[in-house]
């Protein structure tokens, strides 16, 4: 597939072939799904994805596949060490004059916030740290969602997971707060970063479409609201999406040139309270009886990220 | 032993509903087990649960591939030749199957080995419950009835165990409570007679031998044969694009995870129906609402 340039603006412009054949197993509504399936529309075929165990398993099970590109299974803690080999063995190849440059390609690492807030981390900065030449998609469903939605370093103060219910004597579910993966990942000053949302397709595209052509670690966080864990009817995807940017919750930017931007600010942010409501991982905010205390903590902690910027 | 299989998709409550009707067993006295077979299936994706009832210890375990009762929730799955629900049935086994067919006529068309006890649970469900997909309680009610094994108290005390467990509140139970009533008295108990055993023929042993790295390696050379596998049988809702209202804008395209939305030569969205697994987000994100929704039978009717 011939790759788009120049700056989209539309959803016309948006490359009409898929880079992910359908049939895989991945829930109805997937976010993440929708996140990686407009990144490849960007990439093309020549990406090899570095898959750590999680939900994106499902994505290629022997003996299918949906990629017209390379898949290589890891662990949930190595796909970075995993690109860092094959990256590796095409320098080798390249520098022997074995693999001409057209024939070169494209690792991604593709990996839940489990594999990339906790797990698979000390390896990420390592390769960070060592200027490895990789792009990296992480589909953040805010817990350990494959096996049953358990709580990860992702998971958002308030939500309640498998292993961290709303109970009498944590009424909150999950008491500790988000893993800032941007600024943990900022903190090494990669060429690129930034964060995309499904729901914003032309934001996204843009995106990968600038980090296509430079070179070292290139991150991408992708918050993947996920119907199953959180609990919200399938063809809500979008809208929750929607409300994670509307609220402030999910901020989209980048960060380029040792600089973060804004790529869409909300101008008005709409209350937190929104977003929660329409998710069950939420719920026990609001039913048998509301908790304000946690919910004005949620929605002060979006004040004061925006009150930086303001 | 009474060997009990059921038969569903992922979020209708099918392995719930084999909790439920395991549990009802074991507070009537009976010996107990229930389980569910998933490996990668999701939301929407066929699934499979197991009950055993029997008065000694059930020393088996595993799948059942010979059920004396079958419950089959789904008749979207009846002609699915990948789930093929009634696999394994022969002239002792009951099938029950929630569907708004004719006995008669799903025995001929499917060549089932006896009458099938059909019962429509979804306008029962959805008077309790409000929704007529979730068949965790109703599901139960039928296999438990059916089975003659458990009384309708024990089947509510089950209802509060398993839904108590999953966080349901007092009035919720209530309204399931009053659905197992309504399914219990819909039904009357199955007669189970002794199956005679056919005895075990062993098949000739096969010897594997060593391949070559190149042809014993999972290696995938088809790429983007993952298409191979129909996810159209995951819906049970189906999208329709209004063409009269349509204005080509593509946001459906846009906005699918599955990617199964194209234009086709005239710039016009259409859907892949062999893969389209029915989120349904098309439908809410269409500016215009030119995408219907109709459940599958509906849909089936049309055709």
């Amino acid at each position: 597939m011939t790759l788009h340039s120049g700056e989209h603006k539309k959803i016309h412009d948006l490359h009409p072939e898929e880079a992910i054949a359908p049939g895989s197993a991945l829930c109805a509504g997937c976010g993440g799904l929708e996140g990686i399936r407009l990144a490849l529309k960007e990439l093309g075929e020549n990406v090899l994805i570095a898959n750590a165990a999680g939900c994106f398993t499902l994505l290629s099970v022997f003996p299918f596949t949906p990629f017209k590109g390379s898949w290589l299974y890891t662990t949930m803690a190595a796909p970075v060490p995993a690109a860092q080999g094959v990256r590796d063995a095409l320098d080798i190849r390249r520098e022997a004059g074995r693999l001409a440059e057209e024939d070169d390609f494209q690792v991604m690492v593709v990996a839940g916030d489990g594999s990339s807030a906790d797990m698979g981390l000390a390896p990420t900065s390592a390769a960070i740290h060592r200027h490895l030449d990789f792009l990296y998609f992480c589909y953040d469903n805010e817990a350990y969602g494959n096996t049953g939605f358990q709580l990860s370093g992702a998971s958002p103060y308030g939500s309640a997971t498998q292993t961290a219910p709303a109970t009498a004597g944590h009424p909150a579910g999950a008491e500790l707060g988000k893993k800032d993966l941007f600024e943990i990942w900022k903190a090494q000053n990669p060429p690129y970063i930034a964060t995309v949302s499904p729901r914003e397709p032309i934001d996204l595209s843009n995106k990968f479409a600038r980090a296509r052509g430079m070179k070292g670690a290139r991150l991408f966080l992708c918050l993947s609201p996920c119907p199953t864990g959180w609990g919200f009817d399938p063809k809500e995807t979008h809208t929750i999406a929607k409300l994670a940017v509307d609220t402030g919750i999910f901020p989209l930017k980048e960060y380029i040139d040792g600089q973060v931007v804004h790529t869409r600010v909300p101008k008005k942010r709409v209350p937190v309270e929104n977003y929660l409501e329409r998710q069950k991982r939420f719920r026990h905010l609001f039913e048998p009886t509301r908790q304000d205390e946690v919910i004005a903590r949620i929605q002060q902690g979006v004040d004061s990220y925006w009150a930086h910027y303001e | 032993m009474l060997r009990v299989r059921l038969h569903g998709r992922g979020g209708q409550g099918i392995k719930t509903a084999s909790q439920i009707l395991g549990s009802a067993a074991f507070l009537a006295g009976h010996q107990a087990q229930d389980f569910p077979l998933y490996g990668a299936e999701r939301r929407g994706a066929p699934i499979v649960a197991f009950a055993r009832i029997d008065d000694a210890p059930i020393l088996e375990r595993g799948p059942i591939a010979i059920p004396d009762l079958l419950l089959i929730g789904d008749d979207t799955l009846l002609e699915d030749p990948q789930v093929a629900p009634a696999c394994g049935a022969d002239e002792w086994t009951t099938i029950f199957i929630n569907t708004e067919q004719e006995a008669l006529k799903l025995k001929d068309r499917l060549s089932l080995p006896g009458l099938p006890v059909v019962c429509s649970l979804g306008p029962l469900t959805r008077k309790h419950l409000g929704d007529p997909r979730i068949l965790s309680v109703s599901l139960a009610a039928a296999g438990g009835r059916l089975s003659g094994r458990v009384s309708l108290d024990h089947l509510n005390e089950a209802i509060d165990i398993e839904l108590g467990a999953l966080g349901l509140d007092r009035q919720t139970l209530k309204k399931n409570q009053d659905l197992a009533a309504e399914v219990f008295a819909a039904l009357s108990p199955a007669v189970f007679e002794e199956r005679q055993e056919k005895p075990l023929v062993a098949g000739q042993l096969k010897v594997l031998e060593q391949q070559e790295v190149a042809q014993a390696a999972p290696l995938i050379t088809a790429t983007g044969n993952m298409q191979e596998r129909k996810t159209g049988n995951w819906r049970v809702q189906h999208p329709v694009i209004d063409y009269g209202e349509c204005n080509n804008c593509l946001i459906c395209y846009a906005r699918c995870p599955e990617g199964v939305i194209a234009a086709d030569a005239e710039g016009k969205p259409v859907i892949d129906y062999d893969h389209c697994k029915g989120c349904l987000i098309c439908a809410q994100e269409c500016p215009r609402h030119a995408i219907r929704t109709l459940w599958e039978r509906e849909s089936h009717e049309q055709r």
